[in-house]
């Protein structure tokens, strides 16, 4: 994840192309056909291997459980209906790692949900762009009218989602530390070169000390984000279930990509507001780019307040406020 | 890099966190903060007898043989419960360059006596200007013929006042310039030892030295080299000292956690708030940031790797989290953690000694700038 994200690997970021936690989760808890059927297909990394997924709702983003979107059982099929939103990439996605609710009829919100494989191809799915404020197309509206989805995609137990998607979330944000630092290190690699290449007031930028400081804090915090990272690869490997790290890393990821977007326009000084795509963009755009996508991205995969919650509770024991 | 403690360093961990709990009560260490000698002897004594003072110098000296990250283990129980004394500068300033650094003579005459506890030492390095830089050395060793001339100030240098030995850093050239390291006995004539009033009473002092005479057979390493046992003592002083700061911040982390579960206001705990839940994570999140990054120099010192940018990361990011979650610990307690009797104080008080022990943060980013191509 750190290398393919330093190298910029497309598909590998917002765990699309299913390597991310699809993967991972179907070789715990998936089925020996789905096993068989997936997996040969997220390892090639054909466009067949690609994978969106809907969690989200219009009325279901933090609070997760308030889904409302109904898969209903026949005999050998679900019937699906409702809305997903801010479904990343299911333009491009084969598959989608859905979320739905089989049973309404349930003491806590958090039963009854299930876990389901849709084909993108099926019958009765529409899919409505949204474009961020960046100008960028990354996520969707989905739409499911009447859609059949076969029982052989239920992934793990029948109303008992919740609990296979708190595994195939840890592996998401377990993977998040790893792939934010490759990326960042290479950004900051980027600005390092670029005050090394480029002068002010008669001398390489690289000789400001305020440059240099900055640089350096931003290098101090990658640092911090790698032993971060490091430390949860070491724990899984391991046979250690972690518990509040990966909550504390998504939170750290998000103070890292701010600290390193700022810190990027200000080295690029009035430059950094030139569209990314523009024969003047300085270092490609990537830090334009950046800078326009970070407050956004950081809300992705749970924002920071439901991370502290998780780590205030799990880790430090304090009682929840809600 | 391993993320845990070997059993043998689990095992030393719990003996001094047992130890400190039992030898040096809260109680002993407020009245060591007005003390004029700044520790205490019956507890350095039995520091002996646990072999702490010798830990990793070779046996052959009397010392235990043990490995750097060990005393890494035991430098940050020290900081946990606050160990007022001359050990970080007995050990971790002084006979860490003289095991590298000196002669088979010097070793086999002051190794031994640091090993037994018998003798207390003091690194004299900064001056009047309290920067930690080699541009600022102008207390001068000049020879004439027969031996050096010591004439100069130190400034916080650490128990000095109680020290047995003191290794000076002195210019044997122009200030600046030729730079050598001596190891000088703190009694000896012309050496007036003074000690400065600080916020947390951790022994500093300075010293004045008016024809103070050294001779060759005093200096460690190479004359001429004394910057280099400088960088060399401090990389490895500063690890400890990250380690000491480590143990502090878990100690005010924990102090401030419990409390916050117990304080009820509103009729809920205050823990319950998420504005504190969450200045509590940020706490978190530093703290064993912090963690990791000391366990890392001090594992590529221990490994023999190049390890200069990583204890620059580990002492600049241990200045920003002691301050930072002291502060928020303060404003988290309210009121009652404001008063002497409290615990919170200590840890507060010391911040600013820690911050400016061997370089301050701008020195340490300067020094990753450096490390990542600038
Ligand atoms: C770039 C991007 C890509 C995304 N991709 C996907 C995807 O592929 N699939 C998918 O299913 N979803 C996706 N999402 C949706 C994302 O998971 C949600 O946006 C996120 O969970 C937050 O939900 P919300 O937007 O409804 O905000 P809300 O839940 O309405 O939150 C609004 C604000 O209230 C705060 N808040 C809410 N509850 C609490 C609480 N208990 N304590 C303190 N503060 C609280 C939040 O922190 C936030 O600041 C994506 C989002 C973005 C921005
Ligand atoms: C220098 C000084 C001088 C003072 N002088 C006087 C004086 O002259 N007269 C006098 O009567 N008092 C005085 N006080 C007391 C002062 O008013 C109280 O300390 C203050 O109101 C906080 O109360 P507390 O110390 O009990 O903290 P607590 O109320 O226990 O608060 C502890 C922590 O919990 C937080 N907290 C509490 N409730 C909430 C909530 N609902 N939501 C979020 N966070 C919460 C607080 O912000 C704080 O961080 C003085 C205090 C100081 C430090």
């Amino acid at each position: 994840m750190d290398e393919a994200s330093y190298w910029d690997i497309p598909g590998m970021t917002m765990g699309v192309s299913g390597v991310g936690w699809v993967g991972q989760s179907l070789m715990l808890f998936g089925s020996e056909e789905q096993k068989k059927k997936y997996i040969p297909l997220i390892a090639s990394g054909e466009p067949d291997g690609v994978w969106c997924t809907a969690y989200s709702e219009p009325n279901a983003g933090s609070d997760f459980a308030n889904i409302q979107t109904r898969a209903v059982r026949t005999d050998s099929e679900y019937i699906l209906n409702g809305q997903k939103i801010w479904t990343s990439c299911a333009h491009r996605a084969r598959w989608c790692w859905l979320a739905a609710r089989t049973d309404t009829n349930v003491a806590k919100k958090q039963h009854g949900i299930s876990l389901l494989i849709l084909d993108m191809k099926s019958p009765g799915i529409t899919i409505k762009p949204i474009e961020n404020f960046a100008g960028v197309h990354i996520f969707n509206e989905l739409f499911f009218d009447n859609v059949k989805v076969p029982v052989a995609n239920l992934v793990g137990i029948e109303n008992r989602g919740w609990y296979h998607l708190m595994q195939s979330l840890a592996f998401e944000r377990h993977s998040m530390a790893p792939q934010f630092y490759g990326g960042a290190r290479r950004i900051h690699e980027y600005l390092v070169k670029y005050v090394r290449d480029n002068r002010y007031k008669g001398k390489p930028m690289s000789e400001d000390s305020i440059i240099r400081h900055k640089l350096a804090e931003r290098a101090l915090e990658l640092e911090t984000l790698k032993m971060f990272a490091y430390e949860i690869t070491w724990k899984i490997s391991k046979g250690i279930i972690p518990v509040y790290e990966a909550a504390r890393n998504k939170a750290y990821c998000d103070l890292v990509m701010e600290r390193l977007a700022i810190t990027g326009t200000e080295i690029l000084g009035i430059y950094s507001q030139v569209d990314a795509l523009s024969k003047w963009a300085r270092l490609m755009g990537i830090i334009t780019r950046m800078y326009m996508m970070f407050p956004g991205n950081s809300i992705a995969a749970g924002t920071d307040e439901i991370q502290k919650n998780i780590v205030g509770q799990f880790k430090l024991g304090l009682p929840r406020p809600y | 890099m391993d993320f845990d403690l070997s059993e043998q360093q689990k095992m030393l961990k719990a003996m001094a966190g047992d130890f400190m709990s039992r030898e040096c009560s809260k109680a002993r260490v407020r009245q060591l903060e007005k003390d004029s000698k700044g520790y205490d002897p019956v507890v350095w004594d039995k520091m002996v007898e646990l072999g702490w003072q010798g830990l990793i110098l070779p046996e052959k000296y009397g010392g235990m043989g043990a490995d750097f990250l060990d005393l890494v283990v035991l430098m940050e129980e020290m900081g946990r419960n606050i160990l007022p004394g001359p050990f970080f500068s007995t050990i971790g300033e002084c006979a860490i360059p003289l095991m590298t650094f000196g002669r088979d003579s010097q070793k086999a005459d002051y190794l031994p006596l640091i090993a037994s506890g018998k003798n207390i030492w003091s690194l004299a390095v900064l001056e009047h200007s309290g920067r930690f830089d080699v541009g600022e050395i102008a207390c001068c060793a000049n020879s004439d013929g027969k031996g050096y001339i010591i004439n100069g100030e130190k400034w916080f240098s650490q128990y000095a006042h109680v020290a047995d030995r003191l290794l000076v850093i002195c210019c044997t050239g122009r200030q600046g310039e030729g730079i050598t390291a001596f190891l000088i006995d703190a009694k000896k004539k012309g050496i007036k030892i003074e000690n400065i009033p600080t916020v947390a009473g951790e022994g500093q002092c300075r010293i004045r030295f008016k024809n103070v005479r050294a001779s060759s057979n005093d200096i460690l390493g190479k004359r001429g080299q004394g910057w280099k046992v400088v960088d060399y003592l401090a990389q490895r002083a500063l690890v400890l000292k990250c380690a000491e700061v480590c143990g502090a911040c878990q100690a005010v982390l924990n102090m401030t956690q419990a409390y916050a579960k117990d304080r009820v206001q509103f009729d809920k705990p205050i823990g319950s708030f998420m504005s504190i839940q969450h200045k509590l994570v940020d706490m978190l999140t530093a703290v064993e940031g912090l963690q990791y990054l000391v366990y890392q120099a001090a594992w590529l010192i221990s490994a023999g790797q190049k390890a200069d940018i990583a204890v620059a990361m580990a002492k600049a990011k241990a200045n920003e989290v002691y301050q930072r979650v002291c502060i928020d610990a303060v404003r988290i307690h309210g009121a009652i953690d404001f008063t002497m009797d409290h615990d919170l104080g200590w840890y507060f008080r010391r911040i600013k000694d820690a911050e400016f022990t061997l370089g301050d943060t701008d020195f340490m980013l300067e020094r990753i700038a450096g490390g990542i191509g600038l």
